[in-house]
């Protein structure tokens, strides 16, 4: 400790010693910056220091800011506490003990000191704002600061203080951030211990009108806790009818402007008063009195901006009727304040604008107090580089931002006739035609019906482009689909059945298909019914068929498996039947039936 | 039963009809605050068409409209708390001749009788009110004089449009309607005085008791300035005189108002007001109305007007209008304040608002006592 206490008597700027005498006490481990319990062994050193030198203070009755300062020296000579502050602030800012330390030891002097001193000290804080309000020592020592600001205001008085009073809060307010929420009311509760009290009674004789009397202070109960106004109708009935005779009463009597002007000239002497004097003997003066008029009548506009402003739950919104006798009411009391002498136009605008920047902050809460301050944005630079280099994608990345806004670039994709579209099966079909013509010898490795793919895509299109050649699929597997006129004579006659022969063991294989599919449907109801809705769905989709390759393959592996040829043959066979099922039914089987799908299920059931 | 007329009563018919229109149309002619010592408006009497003179007490008219019908705009009946049947007709007005305990209420009407009754009998009554109207006898009744044609035929007994007083000579001023004014002299009941050269009946009159003068307001338009001493007209104030000039109409001075220290004098006639400083006989401006002027009273250096429309405007000495209390009679003879600045502005149908000072209503009621 006497190491400091040599310390804060030199006059040397405290960057030259300070550090050296911290690591001349602790001798810490590492050189400039101390570790967790140094840093407490060093605050209470500086504590115990400060104590010592505030209780010298005293006794030898100095301020205790100037105590130790040398007379003889010159006058820039600072006394021991301001002097071991300084240097208790200069290691806080560079970092070299813990930052809390500084407002530790402010909290320290100011609870140890009279409100006199004190007073010395603020003045000290206040010069030091700039360099206690850097991040780094605010983050440490704002709820210290915060509660040292409370504890002094809590010991001063209201009325006779009020500029030191002032002071601290100014502190305050540039001390904290604009948004710094901890003195907000959040809730936006009201005072509702303000309470303006009135004579119930009317006194002796009746030389006032005291039904007026206790109706005008009664709408202070109003305006102390206006959400009871949402609440309940009655209370806001009453409120309307008690605020017309106010304001009828305030009509009766415009003011002239000579009161007003008498009034200016009183109201600069008179001492400000934070309420009303509700003595019934004063009513008559009171309400002669502009002032008081507005006073009351901004009252009335802050209640009804209050009641506008719409609520935190859908309950607390106005109804239709109130929000109309709001607006009316609000109407009247403006144009009432604008003829209040002096310069009530003025004086209404300026309130309008304050009760605007009010109603901001109301939004601003409502937000959940979003900070207003801006960090500077240091690494700009580098950043919009990197900003640049990956611009946003609409559609999650640059593949599906193209495939969406590939239609809009190529306006005429459509009407290209270099454009890809769906083969006609003539061509589509040839290399199998070709394959099967035996003289070619074509290994059935290489045999294109052993190219699921390709017989897969066949299929599809023979579905749409040629049902006739895609139902000899059932007779004579996929090399019957492919069309007669490719085949080299020799081999057509094979696939060539003749018409009637045909239909009749179309007939056939219909009924039978039917039970198949029925069987088939006991045992994988939902596998058929999914596949039926892939190769239904499928051929109305790609209508350009650019992208039919990748549907195709989609279609595939939603399926859950590779479609082998077996498989689909079974799903092309029940559609089929299905189709067929049902042109059967309507004719022969079931008369009364009117809905295929119905009719299969019957005969289902029926089959089961 | 129905349609049987063989007991049918014209007479019994026509009179309740009467008496029922009679009842609609009822009017307030006169209000006037009677004194009361603690400074507060206590108790207004109240001079109506039907001849009666009626007291109400306004603290019980308030705890009435409170406790009775809250805050609604029903109107009250009140009940009097002393009820006097003052004249045959009319009552016209209604003054209070300041005698230290010896207060008296006196009242004119249409019968030509000036009749008074002292105030402590009238506040100190323990007849119920049922039983009221005849049961104090005036303490005084003067009654105007008719005219002797030849053959001795008697000319109707002239009206008494307004009264005043002058409580220093014990005199009392009555406007009648036989142009003239006089002075009667309360103790002997005779005329002192008659103040004649009106040209039509007199609507009203007040007394400038300080340089003993006294002002009538005459239905030929004009109004004078007596002296008392000599009864000779010392001012013609013709305030319509332009207006009579341009236009050629012919509105007669309703009322006239004399401020407190008596240098101020407000004159209606017809639509509008003027204002002339008596000391120094000297006109200071002229107002146009809405509607005529039935009543005024000067209030410290402002002037409370009543016309015909349910308002009581308050104008400061140029005329220019300082507010407008809306009031409950749609027309309205009379206002009378209060010194603690309460105005009571009586009426058609037989209303009586009374307002604070403030500007609010203290209470409202209708005098449908019989």
């Amino acid at each position: 400790m006497e190491e400091f206490r040599k310390a804060i008597l030199q006059t040397a700027p405290p960057e030259n010693f300070a550090l050296q005498t911290v690591q001349d006490v602790i001798k810490p481990q590492k050189l400039t910056k101390l570790a967790q319990d140094e840093n407490q062994l060093l605050e209470n050193i500086l504590r115990r220091l400060l104590q010592e030198l505030v209780s010298s203070a005293a006794q030898s009755a100095e301020p205790i800011m100037q105590y130790g300062m040398s007379i003889d020296d010159n006058e820039t000579a600072q006394g021991h506490i301001p002097r071991l502050l300084d240097i208790v602030l200069y290691l806080c800012e560079k970092e070299h003990v813990e930052g809390g330390m500084i407002f530790q030891l402010l909290e320290d002097l100011t609870e140890m000191s009279t409100l006199r001193n004190c007073k010395d000290i603020f003045g000290y804080i206040e010069s030091k704002q700039d360099i206690l309000g850097k991040q780094e020592l605010f983050a440490r020592g704002k709820l210290v600061m915060l509660r040292t600001c409370n504890q002094l205001l809590r010991r001063l008085s209201k009325a006779s203080d009020v500029v030191f009073c002032g002071r601290i809060l100014m502190f305050l307010a540039h001390f904290f951030p604009l948004s710094e929420r901890s003195a907000v009311n959040i809730k936006g509760v009201f005072n509702t211990s303000n309470e303006t009290k009135y004579e119930k009674e009317p006194p002796d004789g009746f030389s006032i009108d005291f039904n007026f009397y206790k109706t005008f202070w009664s709408l202070q109960e109003y305006f102390c806790n206006p959400a009871s106004l949402t609440l309940a109708s009655t209370k806001w009935q009453k409120f309307t009818s008690s605020l017309a005779v106010v304001l009828n009463t305030f009509d009766a009597q415009p003011l002239s402007d000579e009161e007003g002007d008498a009034n200016m000239l009183e109201e600069e002497s008179a001492t400000f008063s934070i309420k009303y004097l509700t003595s019934s003997k004063l009513m008559g003066l009171e309400l002669k009195d502009p002032s008081f008029r507005r006073h009351v009548l901004v009252q009335c506009l802050i209640l009804f901006d209050y009641l506008k402003a719409p609520g935190k739950n859908e309950k607390d919104v106005p109804s239709e009727t109130m929000r109309e006798e709001i607006k009316s009411c609000e109407e009247r009391v403006k144009k009432l304040l604008e003829v209040t002498p002096p310069r009530g136009k003025e004086f209404l605008q300026k309130i309008e604008h304050i009760l605007e920047r009010e109603n901001n902050w109301v939004w601003w809460k409502r937000d959940g107090c979003p900070p207003f301050e801006k960090q500077p944005i240091e690494k700009k630079t580098t950043h919009d580089a990197t900003k640049k280099r990956r611009p946003r994608w609409r559609l999650g990345n640059k593949e599906l931002s193209q495939l969406w806004k590939w239609a809009d670039q190529n306006p005429n994709a459509l009407t290209d006739p270099q454009r890809v579209r769906t083969p006609a099966i003539s061509e589509y079909w040839k290399p199998l035609a070709e394959d099967m013509d035996e003289s070619a010898g074509i290994e059935a490795e290489y045999h294109h019906k052993s190219n699921r793919v390709y017989c897969w895509k066949g299929l599809r299109f023979s579905a749409r482009q040629d049902l006739e050649g895609f139902s000899r699929f059932t007779d004579h597997g996929i090399e019957g689909v492919v069309p007669l006129e490719l085949l080299p004579p020799d081999v057509r006659s094979k696939y060539q059945a003749k018409p009637n022969e045909r239909s009749k063991r179309a007939k056939k294989e219909e009924t039978k298909g039917a039970v198949r599919q029925a069987e088939e449907n006991q045992m994988a109801t939902p596998a058929s019914e999914n596949d039926g809705e892939g190769t239904r769905s499928d051929p109305d989709g790609p209508s350009v068929a650019m992208d039919a390759d990748t549907t195709v393959a989609a279609g595939s592996v939603s399926q859950g498996g590779t479609p082998t040829p077996e498989e689909n043959k079974q799903s092309s066979d029940t559609d089929i039947g299905q189709e067929a099922g049902q042109l059967e039914a309507d004719a022969e089987v079931e008369p009364g039936m009117i809905d295929g799908e119905i009719d299969a299920e019957v005969d289902l059931d029926t089959a089961g | 039963m129905l349609g049987d007329a063989t007991n049918w009563d014209e007479d019994a018919y026509r009179e309740s009809l009467y008496k029922e229109r009679e009842v609609q149309t009822r009017t307030v002619f006169r209000t006037a605050w009677a004194p009361s010592l603690s400074g507060c408006p206590e108790s207004i009497v109240v001079a109506s068409s039907d001849g009666s003179i009626a007291s109400y007490s306004i603290a019980s008219c308030i705890s009435k409209l409170h406790s009775g019908y809250g805050n609604t705009k029903s109107l009250l009946a009140a009940e009097p708390h002393c009820f006097l049947q003052g004249h045959d007709g009319p009552a016209y007005d209604v003054k209070f001749f300041d005698a230290g305990d010896n207060t008296l209420l006196l009242s004119c009407g249409d019968d030509g009788h000036i009749r008074g009754w002292r105030w402590n009998e009238c506040t100190d009554i323990e007849v119920p009110i049922y039983l009221q109207g005849s049961h104090i006898e005036p303490v005084m009744d003067l009654m105007n004089l008719q005219y002797k044609g030849p053959w001795g035929a008697l000319s109707p007994i002239p009206e008494n449009n307004a009264i005043a007083t002058n409580t220093q000579s014990g005199s009392i001023f009555s406007a009648a309607g036989d142009s003239c004014a006089y002075c009667w002299d309360l103790e002997s009941g005779k005329i002192k005085m008659v103040f004649k050269g009106h040209s039509d009946y007199l609507h009203c009159i007040v007394a400038r008791n300080t340089v003993n003068q006294i002002i009538t307001g005459s239905e030929d338009g004009t109004a004078r300035i007596w002296d008392c001493k000599t009864g000779k007209c010392i001012q013609l104030i013709d305030p319509a005189k332009d207006n009579k000039k341009q236009k050629g109409n012919f509105s007669c001075v309703r009322c006239i108002a004399l401020d407190a220290s008596e240098s101020w004098l407000a004159c209606a006639d017809g639509r509008s007001f003027s204002v002339w400083n008596l000391p120094a006989s000297d006109f200071i401006s002229r107002t146009l109305t809405r509607s005529s002027m039935q009543d005024m009273v000067f209030c410290d250096n402002q002037i409370l007007g009543v016309g015909a429309e349910p308002l009581l405007t308050r104008f400061d000495i140029h005329g220019s209008i300082l507010s407008e209390i809306q009031c409950a009679p749609q027309s309205a003879f009379s206002v009378a304040v209060h010194p603690s600045g309460v105005a009571a502005v009586g009426g058609y149908g037989g209303l009586v608002d009374v307002i604070s000072q403030f500007g609010s209503h203290l209470c409202t009621f209708f005098c449908q006592y019989r």
